[in-house]
């Protein structure tokens, strides 16, 4: 397949309230194509919309405007139990939110997929202690080599964390004051300042100190 | 080396949650094979899919060869597949020895009339206490299973399981609620039945699948994410790191 796997087009979240007088209280904007084949981490302070892109990206949570294509297809248009044959979000099971349906099923597009095309990874628990880390690395490793998107978003709050972000990902996604931004490597990432407030003094030290 | 117990490609939904995505399994005659993962990986799901608990939404599940999706859980086990659970299913007030014997086949199938004279039958009660020292329960009979302590309780559970004379025992998390004597007792339980049958164990406790089993397989996130023998999944880096606690 030619042209990006995954494409958020002029995608455009807000959450307002009040009936007469209404206040935007959350607003997130997201203009971006990522490739098939990598591997993409993701950080940003709580409550910036991180979980809210996962959700918008794989077709849970309908965007206020704009779109979110899956190897072309608009995947707010696609079968609901069908959605994560494109984009297929592993969350933690406290995490899940249910949101309203639009439309009949039969009235929508199949997804034309059995496995999915982009895989998001929301904060996946990694326990040093088990070992398990290992074998989740190799897993985003196999589904990239197989021509997937793999996005991982991390909280990075240990040296590991940081570790693991510049071991595995190609590319990143800052997500912080209502839009993304896309840094192409770690040294990069640490470059932004709002990226280091966000990290801290100590964190972005270990981070020099990987990168 | 042919299969005893295959799954193919398993898929799980629950409405539009997908529990498992992608599980493929093979289980030889004689083996021992661990299923190891996080919690909430799936584990137990996919134990009620092989067992016929759950009907896939998709995949094949056969038994030396013959499918046996989405047959009922007795018809399964009647086809020689056992299992334990995660929490145990014991006749509380009944002795060790009778919540064996009202597992045996034959009891079965002459109908189920337990209460009665049943232990008196020696033939059974024979069959019965074969089975209890073959779990390590000699001379335990006659206890009641709420009386056993809580190993000797998991101890029973298997020769339960045992009873039926399966091909292929499935244990869901053996060793939860046990401490290290009874683990290490456990594991020389298992240890001491490996070979006679084919034996699938899901465990949360890495060491104890490490130190058991021919091959090991990790689910997470409803997929296989690794498969092979204890020492190859001890080669992966953090593996290495996690048990010899390098990482803070």
């Amino acid at each position: 397949m030619s042209g990006p796997l995954l494409r958020l087009v002029g995608l455009e979240k807000t959450y307002s309230r009040g009936l007469l007088r209404r206040q935007i209280t959350f607003r997130l904007k997201a203009e971006l194509d990522l490739a098939g084949r990598q591997i993409i981490g993701v950080i940003g302070p709580n409550g910036a919309g991180k979980t809210t892109l996962f959700e918008m990206m794989t077709g849970s949570n309908r965007p206020s405007a704009g779109r979110v294509l899956v190897a072309g297809r608009d995947i707010h248009r696609v079968k609901y139990g069908e959605r994560d044959r494109l984009a297929v979000h592993y969350h933690q099971s406290y995490q899940v939110r249910r949101f309203s349906k639009r439309l009949p099923s039969f009235l929508m597009q199949p997804a034309g997929e059995t496995y999915p095309l982009v895989h998001l990874f929301d904060e996946p628990q990694f326990n040093t202690q088990d070992g398990y880390i290992g074998f989740m690395l190799d897993f985003f490793h196999r589904l990239r080599d197989d021509g997937r998107l793999v996005v991982v978003c991390l909280h990075p709050t240990a040296r590991y964390h940081l570790q693991i972000l510049r071991e595995i990902c190609e590319g990143f996604l800052f997500v912080s004051g209502g839009g993304v931004t896309r840094h192409a490597d770690f040294a990069g990432l640490l470059v932004d300042p709002r990226v280091r407030n966000y990290l801290g003094s100590g964190m972005t030290q270990q981070a020099e100190a990987l990168a | 080396m042919s299969a005893l117990f295959e799954a193919d490609r398993l898929q799980m939904r629950f409405g539009n949650r997908i529990v498992l995505e992608d599980i493929t399994l093979r289980f030889g005659p004689g083996e021992l094979c661990g299923i190891m993962g996080p919690n909430g990986a799936g584990k137990t799901t996919c134990f009620n899919v092989l067992t016929g608990r759950y009907r896939p939404s998709r995949g094949q599940v056969r038994l030396d060869g013959e499918d046996i999706t989405g047959l009922r859980p007795h018809e399964i086990a009647r086809k020689g597949v056992s299992r334990s659970f995660q929490i145990m299913n014991l006749f509380n007030d009944f002795t060790a020895r009778d919540n064996i014997v009202t597992a045996l086949p034959g009891l079965r199938r002459r109908g189920f009339d337990v209460s009665h004279a049943v232990a008196a039958n020696s033939a059974f009660a024979d069959q019965a206490e074969v089975l209890l020292e073959r779990v390590g329960l000699a001379g335990k009979g006659g206890v009641l299973a709420r009386s056993l302590s809580y190993g000797d309780r998991r101890a029973l559970e298997i020769g339960v399981a045992l009873a039926a004379a399966p091909r292929i025992l499935f244990l869901d998390e053996p060793t939860s609620g046990l401490g290290s004597d009874g683990t290490a007792r456990l594991a020389a339980l298992i240890g001491s039945l490996k070979g006679q049958l084919t034996i699938v164990i899901i465990e949360h406790d890495m060491r104890f699948l490490f130190s058991l089993a021919d091959r090991i397989s990790v689910i997470h996130w409803g997929q296989v994410l690794a498969q092979g023998t204890p020492q190859m999944l001890r080669d992966n880096e953090w593996v290495r790191n996690s048990n010899l606690g390098k990482l803070q």
